[in-house]
């Protein structure tokens, strides 16, 4: 091959490929409205604080970003939004290990904020992030799950407490609870956390009473 | 060693901007690591420590290929600059528009709210990795580099010699100007947003950026060994031309999970798959054309142009393949994997090519026969093997992330603090062994040809 022929093909092959690119682009521009839901001003206000205080300087959100903190994308699946303001406007105030700056985030501000991270969690991302498969695998190869058991996992307390290595470290590991806290007390915490702790950041938990007993009766068989 | 054309010099103002950058660049990376370590280490907090390492990065390796463009037009085009002064003009406006960002990143960091926006606009820091510069610096940025780009096509149209060399070079300069403006606009939705974002940042090194490289390496190859121009640029065209086939459409790879439609993944996984491919090309040419080279003049240039093949073929192809299936990316996505293959693909692309044309062209600035190159040997091993390091490290801590945290289901946070703790103190450790290769390097930019060269270590004589 000659140097022409092989300049000429780097040239015209570049811009071909470069063709296809732009005619992709063009179609997946048409498409990205329907994959995620309306964009209202609050969600448009919220991208506009993230920016401003550069929050992907330490997360990432949809997989891109910073590796310093966890990834956004299903943060507010994974966590009440109450708790997740109370966290945003003070970190260390709703979790004393936090290790999220204070950042001076206002009321409003921490609401856009959330409206924003709503928004992502809602965006049709080819089924990103996956499910944890050895954890799913766990709970089905194990024993039968107990009622308690089941409870705890469809009210997600997971996201905020550690039972044997497994969840969140936002609240107090709860692997040994059954010997720290009575039934009762648990009931009562459970239907309202702050009369108990003060200051508490854990939500409450909204489900019928023979729930939160059922609840209970799991957290003191955990010693 | 001598240069041709007196304007050639101004190549030496962007290697010292460049180089006092990189330093400044290392010390805070390790800053970075040590806050993985106590994350309140520092007055500043993550975000900007980490703003500041990779802008850094990306600022001293572009005015680093600025100062290499500066020599190699000349030399190619064989005549001065078509306005010294106007390149001096660039160089300062360059200089100024940075600092001037950088201290905003810190006013920033130091109070936050500095950087409410105004009019829709945040004045500091827009908050988009990478691309952080606010929006008064993008269009100084712009206009600076169309005033570089515009110098230099002058100067080839002086003489209209348009060699294959310099035609790639501007080529691949003038794409990488178009494609920082995809990132200079606003949108409302995050998906748009960080599809755009990539135009920017995969464009740019998997593309505009592999094609400077391209350029630059059949350059060296002609500096360094005296290979035969008509070889090295047919080369030079397969590389770059299969380095835009591959890379293009190989931005699917990061179209996977962002919202984007499904077809992405098959587009992407194809494409990117093949992208190693013309960075072997480029190891394979780098190898024939210097294998039969005897009377070397340049040790420390011929050293840092074949590392620099390998390692791009390394850290770029190796450890970007291994993560860009979409089967496998689907549970790496987002991890220390990808911090690992950040650092090994920038150094090796990048920081060892910008080294390797000072190595090749600094010689000749100073107007220096021989050197010592122990240093740049010193300096070379220092670097190279902490950053072997660094990354397996972070490797190993992506390894660890993804099984527990991806497959297992366990907490971020506790990953983090607890089972990857080992892993950021190594980090840390090897980078201060990086820290000391910078500081070698430093002193050697800075004392080459002002201190008589040992008889020992002179170039053999030419047969
Ligand atoms: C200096 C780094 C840093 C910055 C900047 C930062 N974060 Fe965080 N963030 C963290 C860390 C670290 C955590 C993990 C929990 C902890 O240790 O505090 C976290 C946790 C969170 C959580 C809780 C996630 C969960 O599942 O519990 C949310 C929500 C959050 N950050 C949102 C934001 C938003 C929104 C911004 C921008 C306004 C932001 N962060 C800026 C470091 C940061
Ligand atoms: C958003 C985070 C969050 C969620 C979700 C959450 N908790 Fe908590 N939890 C906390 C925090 C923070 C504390 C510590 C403050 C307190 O004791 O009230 C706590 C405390 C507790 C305690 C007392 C532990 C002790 O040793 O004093 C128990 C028991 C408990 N949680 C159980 C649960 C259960 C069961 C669920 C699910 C229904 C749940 N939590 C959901 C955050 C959470
Ligand atoms: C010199 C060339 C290259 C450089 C400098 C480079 C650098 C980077 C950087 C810095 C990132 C992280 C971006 C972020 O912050 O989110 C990244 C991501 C990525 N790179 Fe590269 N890269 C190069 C070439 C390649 C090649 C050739 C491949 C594939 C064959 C590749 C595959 C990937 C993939 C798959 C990701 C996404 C990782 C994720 O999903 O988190 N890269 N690259
Ligand atoms: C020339 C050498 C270096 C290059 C080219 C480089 C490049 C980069 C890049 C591209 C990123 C963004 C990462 C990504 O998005 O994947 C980054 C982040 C980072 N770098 Fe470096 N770096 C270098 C040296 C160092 C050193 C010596 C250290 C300290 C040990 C360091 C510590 C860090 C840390 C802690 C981060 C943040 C990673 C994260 O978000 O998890 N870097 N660097
Ligand atoms: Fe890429």
């Amino acid at each position: 091959m000659s140097n022409k022929a092989a300049r000429n093909l780097f040239i015209l092959g570049s811009l071909f490929f470069f063709a296809i690119f732009l005619g992709l682009t063009y179609d997946t521009m048409g498409k990205l409205d329907k994959r995620a839901p309306e964009i209202t001003e609050q969600v448009n206000a919220g991208k506009m604080v993230w920016h401003k205080y550069d929050c992907i300087g330490c997360h990432t959100i949809l997989g891109n970003g910073s590796y310093f903190a966890p990834d956004l994308t299903k943060a507010t699946e994974r966590k009440p939004k109450g708790y997740l303001k109370r966290f945003l406007m003070d970190p260390k105030s709703a979790n004393p290990n936090a290790s999220m700056p204070k950042l001076g985030i206002r009321d409003e501000e921490a609401d856009d904020l959330i409206a924003f991270l709503d928004w992502n969690s809602k965006v049709d991302t080819n089924g990103w992030p996956p499910k944890p498969i050895l954890a799913a695998a766990g709970g089905v190869a194990g024993k039968e799950l107990t009622e308690g058991q089941k409870l705890y996992q469809s009210l997600g307390c997971a996201a905020c407490h550690l039972i044997n290595g497994i969840g969140g470290t936002t609240g107090p590991e709860l692997t040994t609870v059954g010997a720290r806290r009575d039934r009762s007390w648990l009931i009562g915490h459970f239907k309202n956390p702050e009369e108990y702790v003060k200051n508490s950041a854990m939500p409450k938990v909204e489900a019928p009473e023979a729930d939160i007993e059922k609840l209970a009766d799991y957290m003191i068989t955990l010693k | 060693m001598s240069i041709k054309y007196q304007s050639q010099k101004i190549a030496e103002y962007f290697y010292t901007f460049a180089v006092v950058l990189f330093l400044v660049q290392v010390v805070v990376g390790i800053i970075a690591a040590l806050q993985f370590i106590w994350p309140s280490f520092f007055i500043l907090n993550f975000n900007t420590i980490r703003t500041l390492h990779i802008n850094a990065l990306v600022v001293w390796l572009l005015t680093g290929l600025m100062g290499a463009t500066y020599y190699v037009v000349p030399e190619e085009s064989e005549t001065e600059l078509w306005s010294l002064p106007l390149a001096k003009l660039q160089f300062w406006a360059t200089v100024v528009a940075i600092t001037a960002v950088v201290l905003g990143y810190i006013w920033m960091g130091l109070n936050p709210q500095a950087n409410s926006p105004i009019m829709g606009i945040t004045p500091l820091n827009e908050g988009r990795e990478y691309i952080e510069a606010p929006r008064w610096a993008d269009v100084l940025i712009v206009i600076t580099v169309l005033l570089f780009l515009f110098i230099n096509f002058m100067t080839m149209l002086k003489t209209k010699k348009w060699t294959g060399i310099q035609g790639t070079l501007i080529g691949g300069l003038t794409v990488l100007a178009l494609m920082y403006l995809p990132g200079m606009f606003y949108t409302k939705s995050m998906v748009k947003d960080q599809f755009w974002w990539w135009w920017v940042v995969h464009l740019w090194v998997e593309g505009a950026w592999e094609v400077i490289a391209g350029a630059l390496l059949a350059f060296m190859l002609m500096k360094v060994v005296g290979a035969r121009r008509e070889v090295v640029e047919k080369w030079m065209y397969i590389e770059v031309g299969f380095v835009m086939f591959t890379g293009i459409l190989g931005t699917g790879h990061h179209y996977y999970w962002i919202g984007t439609p499904g077809y992405w993944l098959w587009v992407g996984g194809i494409f990117s798959s093949l992208e190693p491919l013309p960075l072997l090309f480029m190891v394979w040419d780098a190898f024939r054309t210097t294998r039969e080279a005897r009377n070397v003049e340049n040790r420390a240039g011929l050293y840092y142009t074949v590392a620099h093949a390998i390692f791009n073929f390394v850290g770029a192809g190796l450890w970007g393949v291994i993560h860009t299936l979409p089967q496998i990316n689907k549970w790496t996505h987002g991890t220390q994997i990808t911090t690992a293959h950040g650092h090994l693909a920038f150094y090796g692309a990048y920081v060892l090519l910008v080294l390797a044309m000072i190595y090749i062209t600094l010689p000749a600035i100073r107007g220096v026969k021989a050197f010592n190159a122990s240093r740049a040997f010193q300096s070379f091993w220092w670097m190279t093997i902490s950053m072997v390091f660094i990354v397996l490290t972070i490797t190993g801590a992506g390894m660890v992330q993804v099984y527990m945290e991806r497959l297992m289901g366990l907490d971020y946070v506790a990953v983090k603090a607890n089972y990857n703790m080992w892993f950021w103190i190594l980090r840390a450790i090897f980078g201060v062994g990086f820290l000391i290769g910078v500081g070698i390097f430093v002193i050697d930019f800075f004392r080459l040809g002002k201190e008589p060269a040992p008889a020992v270590t002179a170039a053999p004589e030419r047969v």
